[in-house]
């Protein structure tokens, strides 16, 4: 078992440190000079040149990668080319609509998805099951951001129940902060959900095919405790497992949704950074969100050894 | 099995869409309604007439010929990054599945689990911020992101196809590696890829239309239907219709594509069919 960890733990460690200097490989080495990138075509010589020393460009590539690695521990990442500020700071101001948005984003696919593909096994192949699967088979074709906008046509535009973007603040108007979240949180947990309902279905009626739920049944309970104390523990096993793939198009969608409704998280910071070349920033700020990735992927990989000590072997 | 795929519901209605989408794709390339590039700023944000099907957008441009435009870039979009993943992540999944237990499997399928931990908006962010925005930047990015997702699929069903008695008895018979892989691995496993790049054609087209919303992917004045939605959003009080159309366009055709994908699973393999 703890050889089972070590070496997952390992391997989080050895693709982190792969991711980053891919990263930093992409950013700062192959385009030769990251100075000129940042100030364009126009820039003079002179002004480069004087990026590049204010950057410690002038520095070899590989002392470079060493300060910026060490600097993900301290928290010094260098200042923000674009923003004039530290980039710690940065993201840690951004974080706080990020992390909230993608933690309501998930408990709200997981709570939906898993509802839904539920009822639609349990009730066998029917009315309900047929209108469940061609619902999320919609859900699924359509777009999180396309969701994002409808949102605001209805509820903002026409109802004017929520703001169509922006966010107030957590400390200004904390009611108001979270109401911007909901709009945003629907339109990245719909199409996710759509994907979980599906999943739990087909995974649903396998474990209700499986001799323990017919002994179950006819030890006396009844359908209903029959599915929650035995078919949804065994079903949802496989559907933690694509919550943790699905995880990375959640990341993703942070990215575009974020832009529908112009939050300040890190996924707008991102497509900013990228307009206006803010290199330094950029470079964190992916290995931020691949990172995010990676470690949630380790965790269910542990998460899914933990449960099911057979796949221990297998890793 | 033809039969049984005129008897199949999602597999006709996927058809049917995706030929639909595919034919004003290639309409587009001889003849739309209006040039799609032309500014009319007298007729800007009209609703839809005799004159222009779907009215026209914030530059007087005919909505309905720039619809027809963006399918021909959603669908190329899905062919080469299809393409791309399916050629690289073929060929690595069956080389990793010739070689289980050797490190070579093992240094295959973990530099694909790499790749896949970069989804496809942030290495397409990677590969723009040095080769700059564009269709073609954007579809190599999506088109990395599929190779992982190829590869698994096809090393798994090359590893099932591989322990079958037929191939220990070409084995047998000497049959050369490379003849087996090609008269009994492959067809064998053309199936599951082809489900799998329906499948994929559809992602792909999301993730194009995500980029070119946020000014990544297709750049003006080439249409998009991404791009369409992002401009659109600025005039949303005064023509929803502008959000509405593009929208409807991508969530069509990635309906069809999945449900052609679904239909073909359930066709191609009879006990997969849906419970």
């Amino acid at each position: 078992m703890g050889h089972f960890i070590l070496r997952r733990l390992a391997g989080f460690v050895l693709t982190m440190l792969a991711a980053a200097i891919l990263i930093f490989l992409l950013l700062e080495v192959l385009p030769g000079d990251p100075a000129g990138t940042m100030l364009g075509v126009s820039a003079t010589p002179e002004t480069v040149a004087a990026l590049r020393a204010e950057l410690g460009l002038d520095r070899p590539a590989f002392q470079r990668f060493l300060s910026w690695i060490l600097g993900l521990f301290t928290g010094d990442l260098g200042l923000s080319y674009t923003y004039r500020v530290p980039v710690g700071g940065l993201i840690a101001e951004r974080i706080a609509v990020t992390l909230p948005l993608a933690t309501m984003a998930l408990v709200l696919a997981a709570t939906i998805g898993i509802t839904l593909g539920t009822l639609a096994a349990s009730r066998g192949s029917g009315p309900v099951d047929a209108a469940i699967m061609a619902v999320s088979q919609l859900g699924i074709a359509i777009p999180n951001f396309w969701f994002g906008i409808l949102f605001v046509l209805l509820f903002s535009v026409t109802l004017g129940w929520f703001p169509s973007g922006g966010f107030p603040g957590w400390q200004a108007d904390p009611a108001g902060a979270f109401r911007a979240l909901v709009l945003p949180a629907f339109a990245l947990a719909l199409p996710q959900s759509a994907v979980l309902a599906r999943m739990t279905r087909t995974s649903m009626l396998e474990t209700l095919g499986e001799d323990f739920i017919r002994t179950a049944r006819a030890k006396g309970l009844n359908r209903a405790q029959v599915l929650r104390r035995h078919a949804l523990r065994n079903a949802l096993i496989p559907v933690i497992t694509v919550l943790g793939l699905q995880f990375s198009f959640l990341v993703a969608g942070t990215i575009v949704v974020e832009n529908v409704f112009a939050l300040p998280g890190l996924g707008r910071l991102l497509v900013q950074a990228v307009g206006g070349h803010d290199l330094i920033l950029i470079k964190s700020l992916v290995l931020l969100f691949v990172g995010t990735v990676i470690a949630v992927n380790t965790a269910v990989d542990l998460a899914y050894g933990l449960i099911d000590p057979r796949l221990r072997i297998a890793a | 099995m033809i039969a049984r795929a005129l008897r199949h519901p999602s597999f006709l209605i996927g058809a049917v869409l995706s030929l639909l989408i595919c034919t004003v794709a290639l309409a587009s390339l001889f003849w739309t309604p209006e040039d799609p590039t032309k500014m009319r700023i007298l007729m800007r944000l009209k609703g839809p007439s005799a004159e222009f099907w779907l009215g026209t957008d914030q530059f007087g441009r005919d909505v309905a010929s720039i619809l027809m435009v963006g399918a021909r870039n959603a669908l190329l979009t899905g062919l080469v990054a299809v393409a791309i993943g399916l050629g690289f992540g073929l060929m690595l999944g069956v080389m990793a599945a010739q070689m289980k237990g050797r490190w070579i499997d093992d240094a295959i399928m973990r530099a694909l689990d790499f790749v896949f931990a970069f989804p496809a908006v942030l290495s397409a962010i990677l590969i723009l911020t040095f080769l700059g925005p564009g269709l073609v930047n954007a579809v190599i990015a999506i088109g990395i992101f599929n190779i992982p997702v190829f590869a698994r699929v096809a090393r798994g069903a090359t590893l099932q196809v591989l322990a079958r008695d037929f191939i220990r008895a070409a084995q047998l018979a000497r049959v050369p590696k490379l003849v087996i892989l090609r008269r009994h691995v492959l067809p064998n496993i053309a199936g599951l890829m082809i489900v799998q790049a329906s499948t994929q054609f559809a992602l792909a087209i999301l993730a194009e239309a995500g980029l070119s919303y946020l000014g990544l992917g297709t750049q003006p004045p080439n249409p998009s239907w991404g791009r369409m939605l992002n401009d659109a959003q600025t005039f949303l009080a005064m023509s929803p219709r502008l959000a509405l159309l593009p929208g409807l366009a991508i969530a069509l055709s990635v309906l069809a594509f999945n449900l052609l994908g679904d239909g073909l699973r359930d066709i191609l393999d009879p006990r997969l069919e849906e419970r």
